[in-house]
C-alpha cells in the first residue's frame, strides 16, 4: 500500500477519530450553513472574492511591490523568500539578532508550510504555540489535522489527560471550559516573556503596507503587542489591493470558516511602534514568500492561489470527514490540501492523493472565492497519467475498460451482466460486501443500481 | 539574482488600471443596516450570542466613572482600573478607584475608548497611539470601551482609518473564545471573557 493508502486505512480504523472529526466538522457545516442563509446575496459576494484574488493574482508584481513600499515607508523591514528554507533561515538569523530565546508563534499555516518550528528548534530557539490548539498539538507533539481546527483530530478526553500529563497547574474539574482555562494560565506568562512574536498574515494591503491577522481567541495580539520583534511570514497570494477589498474578503473569511459575521478580532499591524507608543514591538520584519506560488501561477493553478485558507472545503468534504486530517500527509488537508500538496511537495509521492476524491463538487460549491477545486484534482489526475505515474494494474484496468467500450454490443453485455449481479448482491438496497471490491465497501455500502442500464432507459424513454 | 529580483521578474506585468480595482467594489453584498436607527441596529448586534457583550449608556463623559463603579460592582469586582493616559478622560473624578495605566498579567479591568462602532457586525474600532495602548484591552478579564453613539457607523467599509496608519489598526467583535476543543465554544480564551461598552449619548 502506498502512504496515504496506508495512513487512510489506519485513520478509517480509528472511530475516536472519527468521533472527533465529526463533532468539530458538524458543527461548522451547520454554523456556515445558516450564516450563508442569513446574508443577503452569498453567491454574488463569492463571485466578487473571486475577481477580487484573480485581479491581484493578474497583477501580482505590482501589488507587492506596492506593498514593500509602504511598509518600509512605515519603518517594517521587507524581506523576501524564494523557497522554504530561505524563509525559515531568514526567521531564524532575525531571531539570533535579536538574542531571542523563545518566541511566541500565533498560528499560520505558511509557518507549518516552510517548517518554520523544526528551523526553530535546530536554532535552539524556545518555541511557544499560543493558539489553543496549536497549543494542544505542540504539547502532543503531533502535526495539524485542520487548517482552522489543527486539534479537530482530538477528542475532549484526549485534550484533558494531554493537560493534566503536562501542564504545572491543570484543570481539575473535566469540562472544556476548564481545559481552556488551564491553557490560559499556562500560556499567558509565557506570551509575556518571549522576545519575539512571530505571526502569519491573512491578508496584506497593498495600499498601506498593513498585514492583517485574525483570531477568535486574541493570542496573535498577545504574541505580538508585548515582545521586541515581531515577524510576519506570508505567502505572496496574500495580497489585496486596499482595506475596501480587505473587508469583503473577512466577510467571507468569517462567514465560511466558522459561520460568524466577523472574527472577535482582527487586526492590522504598519510597520513597529511609533515614537511614544507605550506597547508594541520595536522591530517589524516581513518575509514574502514564494515557495511554489510563481510556479503554480505559471503551471495552470493560479486559480489556486485564490485561497483564503477558510477550511469551508474539508469540512464539507466527505472524504475528510472520514479520514481526517493527517492521512492527507502534507501541510494542507482535504480538498485544498489534494491540490495543493503535489504543487508543494510533488506529484510521485502524491498521486494517489489526487484519487481520493469522489469529485462530488461540494468543495466547488462552499468554496467563497470559486475554486474549481474538483477540475484541479482532475488536471493533477491527468498529468499522473501522461507522466505514467500511475501502477501497472490501473493502466492494465483503464486499458481493459478502453478496449470494452469501443464495442458497444460487447459493452452493453459486460454491463448487463454487471448490474444483474449487483442487484443480486444489495437486495436491501444497499451492497454491503463486493467479490475484489473488499477495501471499497469495507468503510461504506455502494447504492443497489437500477434495473436497467441508463442507455437501455434512454432508449425506452425515446421510444414512442 | 537575489529572491526579490527573481519572485519580481516572474510576476512583472502591466501595472492595472485604478479604475479596475475600484470597479471590484461598486455596490458590494453586504448584511442591510437601518441607516435611520444605528444606535439600535448597533445595540442588537452587541447582544448576539456571538458577540455577547453587554452595555450601558451616560450623558456626559464625568458619568462614566459612577458607570465603571456599577458595572464592577456588579460582576463583584474590586474598583480597580487600567486607564489609558487620553485626555479625554480629564473631566473624570476617579476617587474611589484605584486606577494604574501599565497593565498587570492578570488585569481585572481596562478601559479603552473606541473611534467607531459598527452597526453591521456590533464591531469597535480602535488604533494605538501615545495615548492608547493595546495591551491592557488582551490583558484584561473585563474589557470596558466608551463609544459616542455619534461615532456609529453603518458598515465596515466605514473602520478603516484614512491617511497615515499607526502601528495597529484592530477590530473588536466580542470577547476572546475558542472553539477548539471539539469545537464547542468557550469564552475567555487568552484574552477578555467580558465586553462592556459605555455609550456616551451627550
Ligand atoms: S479552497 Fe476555498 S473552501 Fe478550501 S480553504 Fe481555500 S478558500 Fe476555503
Amino acid at each position: 500500500m502506498s502512504g496515504f493508502d496506508t495512513r487512510a486505512a489506519a485513520a478509517l480504523a480509528d472511530s475516536t477519530l472519527k468521533t472527533a472529526v465529526e463533532r468539530t466538522a458538524g458543527t461548522a457545516e451547520a454554523k456556515r450553513t445558516l450564516a450563508v442563509a442569513a446574508f443577503p446575496d452569498f453567491e454574488a459576494a463569492r463571485t466578487r472574492a473571486a475577481a477580487i484574488k484573480d485581479h491581484v493574482i493578474a497583477h501580482l508584481g505590482h501589488y507587492l511591490e506596492q506593498f514593500e513600499a509602504n511598509a518600509i515607508a512605515a519603518g517594517a523591514q521587507v524581506h523576501w523568500a524564494a523557497t522554504a528554507d530561505e524563509a525559515c533561515r531568514i526567521v531564524v538569523d532575525i531571531c539570533r539578532k535579536a538574542n531571542a530565546k523563545n518566541v511566541a508563534r500565533s498560528k499560520s499555516m505558511l509557518g507549518e508550510e516552510i517548517g518554520l518550528q523544526h528551523a526553530l528548534a535546530e536554532a535552539g530557539i524556545g518555541r511557544i504555540e499560543t493558539d489553543l490548539a496549536e497549543h494542544i498539538i505542540q504539547l502532543a507533539d503531533e502535526r495539524p489535522s485542520h487548517i482552522i481546527w489543527p486539534a479537530m483530530h482530538k477528542t475532549r478526553e484526549q485534550v484533558s489527560a494531554l493537560f493534566k500529563a503536562k501542564h504545572r497547574t491543570p484543570h481539575e474539574e473535566d469540562s472544556i471550559a476548564a481545559m481552556a482555562e488551564s491553557a490560559r494560565r499556562e500560556l499567558r506568562e509565557q506570551m509575556l516573556g518571549a522576545d519575539v512574536g512571530i505571526s502569519g498574515a491573512n491578508f496584506l494591503i497593498a495600499d498601506t503596507g498593513a498585514v492583517c491577522t485574525v483570531t477568535n481567541e486574541g493570542n496573535a495580539e498577545l504574541s505580538l503587542v508585548p515582545p521586541r520583534v515581531h515577524i510576519v511570514t506570508a505567502g505572496i497570494e496574500k495580497i489585496v489591493p486596499s482595506m475596501p477589498h480587505a473587508v469583503h474578503m473577512l466577510r467571507m473569511l468569517a462567514r465560511s470558516a466558522t459561520g460568524a459575521a466577523l472574527t472577535q478580532y482582527t487586526t492590522f499591524y504598519t510597520g513597529p511602534k511609533r515614537a511614544h507608543d507605550r506597547d508594541g514591538p520595536e522591530e517589524m520584519h516581513i518575509v514574502l514568500v514564494d515557495n511554489g506560488r510563481t510556479n503554480m501561477r505559471e503551471e495552470g493553478l493560479a486559480d489556486m492561489l485564490r485561497c483564503i485558507r477558510c477550511g469551508a472545503c474539508m469540512n464539507h468534504c466527505v472524504v475528510f470527514r472520514q479520514i481526517g486530517g493527517h492521512a492527507y500527509g502534507g501541510t494542507y488537508p482535504g480538498p485544498m490540501g489534494a491540490v495543493l500538496t503535489p504543487a508543494l511537495d510533488g506529484l510521485a509521492p502524491n498521486r494517489d492523493l489526487v484519487q481520493a476524491c469522489t469529485l462530488n463538487g461540494k468543495c466547488q460549491e462552499v468554496c467563497p472565492v470559486r475554486i474549481p477545486l474538483p477540475t484541479l484534482l482532475k488536471g493533477w489526475r491527468e498529468k499522473s497519467w501522461r507522466e505514467g505515474l500511475e501502477p501497472t494494474s490501473m493502466r492494465m484496468g483503464l486499458g481493459l475498460w478502453a478496449w470494452v467500450a469501443r464495442r458497444p454490443a460487447l459493452y452493453r453485455l459486460a454491463t448487463g451482466l454487471a448490474l444483474r449481479a449487483m442487484r443480486l448482491l444489495g437486495r436491501r438496497g444497499w451492497i454491503e460486501t463486493l467479490p475484489l471490491a473488499g477495501g471499497w465497501t469495507r468503510h461504506r455500502a455502494m447504492p443497489r443500481p437500477a434495473a436497467s442500464s441508463f442507455m437501455a432507459q434512454y432508449r425506452k424513454e425515446r421510444r414512442p | 539574482m537575489n529572491a526579490r529580483d527573481a519572485i519580481l521578474g516572474r510576476l512583472r506585468g502591466a501595472a492595472p488600471d485604478a479604475a479596475q480595482a475600484a470597479a471590484l467594489l461598486v455596490a458590494p453584498e453586504r448584511p442591510a443596516v437601518d441607516e435611520s436607527a444605528l444606535e439600535a441596529e448597533f445595540l442588537a448586534r452587541l447582544a448576539l450570542p456571538s458577540v455577547s457583550a453587554s452595555h450601558d449608556a451616560i450623558d456626559t463623559i464625568a458619568d462614566l466613572p459612577a458607570a465603571i463603579a456599577r458595572y464592577l460592582d456588579a460582576q463583584g469586582e474590586a474598583p480597580t482600573l487600567c486607564l489609558p493616559p487620553d485626555p479625554r478622560l480629564d473631566p473624570c473624578d476617579w476617587r474611589g478607584f484605584t486606577l494604574h495605566d501599565v497593565a498587570a498579567p492578570a488585569e481585572v479591568a481596562a478601559l479603552a475608548i473606541a473611534r467607531r462602532g459598527i452597526a453591521e457586525t456590533g464591531s469597535l474600532i480602535f488604533e494605538t497611539s501615545p495615548a492608547a495602548p493595546m495591551l491592557p484591552n488582551f490583558l484584561a478579564l473585563h474589557h470596558i470601551v466608551l463609544l459616542a453613539t455619534r461615532d456609529i457607523a453603518p458598515y465596515l467599509e466605514d473602520a478603516p482609518l484614512p491617511g497615515t496608519q499607526p502601528r495597529a489598526h484592530y477590530w473588536i467583535t466580542g470577547v476572546s473564545g475558542t472553539t477548539d476543543i471539539e469545537g464547542t465554544y468557550v469564552r475567555g480564551a487568552h484574552g477578555p471573557r467580558f465586553l462592556h461598552v459605555i455609550l456616551l449619548r451627550g
